[in-house]
Formats: structure tokens, C-alpha cells, sequence
């Protein structure tokens, strides 16, 4: 048994991940994630990134190790039940319901809160995105595409997770926009909120970002501060081959 | 041409729009076409038609109606019942399908399967002889431009438009309707947003089998009770719901009400034997012309 880090929010062992029980993608991924970092998980195509988040939010089947949200075991918990408890996951696309208005989207995720607290968490999120809060009967179908990013955003901050887990906010959006999901995020984090985010624009994410975790293989390759690691030779090295080079523990 | 085509039209394609909602409903969040939808409405008289036989009280009409208060009871009864039917069958056929993963065409014919046997289990226990709620004779009111109606068939008319009324409250204003729509649209984020799919899912075969039984309690009401009346429905519910938009429920009783006046105007001016084809001809003509139906969304 590892002891408990206190400040420690999200820490998966040996987790083995994959949708084919014989086909692991994640291949044993030791993750802690300490409150109120800003996490990038960066790594080459066909890494594991994605399946390792999705597996962490309870959409992708878990063989083997284990999830722990504080000190409340998640493992292989459904992913209904883990929004209320306090993990939240943005997935990269179709991640707002277009046919639902905007003030719907909130509502349907305000679902999992205390009756009480609804109305005045989604005031709470319109104060933040003033874009929003101007389009409130607007079908979410009707948003661009950076808009989307802040309705999916607004609405995982709904429920004050204890860990937000973007997957790839800023695929398919313009440099401009994704400059502005990033302030967002960098936003949100200075409130204390802990993001983990899986990118591959590798110097978007860098810039934002407090620490970084590199996978290979559906292995962390590399972990350490996010500064400098951009102008790294050995991220480069990463990327064009799939192996860890010499200096970097496996 | 006979302006009572039109009250006829309206009256059938009422029944139709009720049944075609719970099928709307099904389709758009278990993406499959459930052929044992009909069997709801068929359970759902015979439901109503044995706790009036067994209970026996309140036969008496009521003013100008041809039912006792007994029937209303029943009605309700039926309709919690036949909703539980419904959750039944999902539970027990299509949820283990659901759990594995299968192909849309093994609960199709899993459903084409669970339609047989509900029906036989009728003819089993009641035969399959027609029988009727009320043996008591209506005089129709005279409407004006010749249209006439019983106090019957526009007392269904009145309690579809409530019910109709109704479910579009509920999916639009409550908290299971936004879910239900959250489901329908995209089940894996609605999971992330804390939505208990399952849940869902119960509540979606409730409500389909419960607004089924009303349809089948007021068509044994004006017509009669026999184990095929709802599979003889099936077409036209079909064609309702794929002419109203799958997923609308404004839509799915919009698209009953025209399947209803096509088939009750094909039996003025073509014939009565054609009355079936009405459906196959509105659901192939929607589907060349406008395959997402009149209200529905084209996904984005």
C-alpha cells in the first residue's frame, strides 16, 4: 500500500486500460495528480492519452490497478456517479448537447447537485462566460466552435470538481481560439480548481500548463515541470520515434 | 366528398399519435425499431377490460358517455400497468441485448419475437373473439357541415390533446424530459454529465407503454378488444412517427393525426380496402421527400 499523499487529488496505479481485455492500451499508468496543478498529459498518436482519461472518468473498461479520487477508491465506479463525486471530464468533440438550449445544458448537469445550490451555480457559471449568459434560450447547436469549448467548459465547473480532465480542447479550433481556451483554463485553475488536460498542440499546452506527463506506448515516459521541457531535444525525440531516449526514466 | 371523413380521420390518427410516441420515444434513445410496441396498446385494453369484468362496480354511463366511472379507474390502471409491462420486457429481453453490446437487427427481431408471444399470450387467456367495454348505444351530436361525433369519440379526442399536452411538458419542462432528451442526443455525455442512463431508459418504457394503453383503452372503447388491434396498428405508427420526425413528440401526433385522415380520405374516395396501404404509402413518400419527418432534427 502507497500512503496517502494529502495533497495528492487523483492517483491511478499500475492502471491497465483498453476496450479488448486482451488489447491493453494503457499499460500500467502510475499517475499522482497534486491539488490545484495544471496537468498536460502529452505524447505521440496512438499513445494512450485518451484512453487513459476516458478510463479515468469510467468510459473505458478498466483491467487492471486502480483509481483514487483523494482517498475514495473510483475504480471501474460508472461514470454517472463519478460527476458527483467531484470529477469532471470534457470530452474533445460533441462535448455540448446541441439540441438542448444552453441554459438546459447547465441544468441538466446542475441535476447532480443539492437542489438548493442549482440556480446559484449556474448564475455562477453565466458570471464567468458572459458570452453565455447573452444566449441562455439559445439551442447550443447554434454556437461556434470556441463557444462550445466554454459551454462544455462552464458546464464542467458547474458541479466545483475536484479535478476537471479536458480531452483535447483545442482540437479543431483556430490559433485564436485555442489561445482563449487556454486563458480560460489558466482562469479557472488560478481559482484552485486542479485541471488535467491531454493535448497534442505540445507548445499550447506546454505554455499553459504547471507540470507535464509524457506516454509512450500507453507508459509514462516522462514526468516533471511543464517550463523548459518545450524546448527539450528530448521531447522532440519522443515524438518523431515512440521510445523514451537515454536520460529519461521509463 | 363527406366532411365526416375528417372526424373519423382525426379520431384514428389520435389513437395513432399516442401509440406513435412511445415508439418516437423508444426509437430516439434505444435506437431500435421495437415491433412489440403494438402489443402495448392490445394489453393495455385488456388490462383495462379485465379489472372492469372482475370489479363490476360503476358500470352505470355517465351523462352523455357510454362508460361507468369504473372504466376511468381501470384506465388509469391499465395504463400504470401496461407501463410496467413495458419496463418488464426491457428488463427481462432487451436490457442483457443492451449489456453485450448486439446489433440493432437482434433487437429487432428479439422485438418482432416478444410481439408474438404477448399476442398469443392474449389469445390465450381471452381468445380471440372481439369484445367490447359497453354494449350501450351512442347518439352522435350533430357538428355542423354535415360532421357528426359521439360524446365518446370527442371526449378521446379531448384526453389525447391533455395527454399529448402532457408528455410535451414533461420533456420539455421537467428534469427526467431533459434528460430524456440529453439520452437521445448523445448517451456518453449525458453519462458525464451525471445522467443515470438506466434510469432513463425505465422511465422511457414506462411512459411509451402507459400512453400505448390509453390509446388501446379509448380504441376498444369506440371500436372493439382483440388481441390484434395494436399489431394492426404497427404501420401506421411507424409512418406516424417517421412522418412527425423520430424523437418529436409534437411530431409523432402530427405525423398519427395526417396517417389518420390519408387512411380515413383513401377509404372515401378509393375504397375501404385500401385503408392499409395508406401507411406504406405516407411512410415511403416521407422517407424519398424528407426522411428526417416534418419536425425532426437533421443531427448536427
Amino acid at each position: 500500500m502507497t500512503p496517502v499523499h494529502p495533497s495528492v487529488v487523483l492517483r491511478t496505479s499500475a492502471l491497465v486500460a483498453g476496450y479488448e481485455p486482451d488489447l491493453p492500451i494503457v499499460k500500467g499508468v502510475d499517475l499522482a495528480v497534486e491539488r490545484g496543478d495544471f496537468l498536460v498529459i502529452l505524447g505521440p498518436n496512438g499513445a494512450g492519452k485518451s484512453t487513459l482519461v476516458k478510463a479515468i472518468a469510467g468510459l473505458v473498461p478498466i483491467h487492471g490497478g486502480t483509481i483514487a479520487l483523494e482517498d475514495e477508491d473510483i475504480t471501474a465506479r460508472a461514470a454517472h456517479r463519478l460527476v458527483g463525486a467531484g470529477l469532471a471530464f470534457v470530452p474533445q468533440t460533441e462535448n455540448v448537447f446541441t439540441t438542448l438550449s444552453i441554459d438546459e445544458n447547465l441544468k441538466l448537469c446542475a441535476g447532480v447537485l443539492p437542489a438548493a445550490l442549482r440556480a446559484e451555480r449556474i448564475e455562477a457559471a453565466y458570471a464567468m462566460f458572459p458570452d453565455l449568459a447573452a444566449r441562455r434560450a439559445m439551442a447550443a447547436g447554434g454556437l461556434s466552435g470556441g463557444q462550445r469549448q466554454m459551454l462544455a467548459t462552464a458546464r464542467a465547473l458547474l458541479i466545483e470538481p475536484r479535478v476537471i480532465i479536458l480531452d483535447e480542447p483545442s482540437a479543431g479550433l483556430s490559433p485564436k481560439l485555442v489561445g482563449e481556451v487556454f486563458e480560460t483554463l489558466a482562469r479557472v485553475n488560478a481559482t484552485g480548481v486542479t485541471i488535467v488536460l491531454v493535448e497534442q498542440n505540445v507548445r499550447a499546452g506546454l505554455g499553459a500548463a504547471k507540470s507535464a506527463l509524457v506516454l509512450a506506448d500507453g507508459r509514462v515516459v516522462h514526468r516533471g515541470p511543464a517550463a523548459g521541457l518545450a524546448d527539450d531535444p528530448a521531447l522532440g525525440e519522443m515524438f518523431l520515434g515512440r521510445h523514451a531516449p537515454q536520460g529519461w526514466a521509463a | 366528398m363527406n366532411a365526416q371523413a375528417l372526424i373519423d380521420g382525426l379520431i384514428a390518427g389520435a389513437m395513432i399519435g399516442l401509440g406513435a410516441i412511445g415508439v418516437t420515444l423508444t426509437y430516439s434513445i434505444l435506437r431500435f425499431a421495437n415491433f412489440a410496441h403494438g402489443e402495448f396498446i392490445a394489453w393495455g385494453a385488456y388490462f383495462a377490460l379485465a379489472l372492469v369484468s372482475t370489479l363490476g362496480v360503476g358500470m352505470d354511463p355517465i351523462g352523455p358517455f357510454s362508460f361507468g366511472w369504473m372504466l376511468i379507474v381501470a384506465a388509469v390502471l391499465a395504463a400504470l400497468l401496461t407501463g410496467g409491462l413495458a419496463v418488464l420486457l426491457d428488463r427481462l429481453l432487451f436490457a442483457s441485448f443492451r449489456s453485450r453490446g448486439s446489433a440493432t437487427i437482434i433487437m429487432v427481431i428479439a422485438s418482432f419475437g416478444a410481439s408474438m408471444a404477448l399476442r398469443a399470450l392474449l389469445e390465450f387467456v381471452f381468445t380471440s373473439k372481439p369484445v367490447y367495454f359497453t354494449r350501450e348505444l351512442q347518439i352522435a351530436v350533430r357538428l355542423g357541415g354535415g360532421m357528426r361525433a359521439t360524446p365518446d369519440q370527442l371526449l378521446m379526442l379531448a384526453v389525447t390533446a391533455v395527454l399529448v399536452l402532457g408528455v410535451h411538458l414533461l420533456l420539455t419542462r421537467s428534469a427526467i424530459g431533459r434528460q430524456m432528451r440529453a439520452v437521445s442526443e448523445n448517451p456518453t455525455l449525458a453519462r458525464l454529465a451525471g445522467v443515470d442512463v438506466r434510469r432513463v431508459i425505465r422511465w422511457v418504457w414506462f411512459l411509451g407503454g402507459s400512453l400505448a394503453a390509453s390509446a388501446g383503452v379509448m380504441s376498444g372503447l369506440l371500436v372493439q378488444i382483440r388481441p390484434y388491434m395494436g399489431f394492426d396498428l404497427l404501420l401506421p405508427l411507424f409512418a406516424a412517427a417517421i412522418l412527425g420526425g423520430i424523437g418529436s413528440v409534437p411530431g409523432a401526433i402530427l405525423g398519427g393525426l395526417i396517417v389518420g385522415l390519408c387512411e380515413s380520405f383513401a377509404v372515401e374516395l378509393i375504397g375501404a380496402e385500401w385503408r392499409a396501404a395508406v401507411g406504406f404509402v405516407v411512410l415511403t413518400l416521407v422517407l424519398l421527400l424528407r426522411p428526417q419527418g416534418i419536425l425532426g432534427q437533421v443531427a448536427r
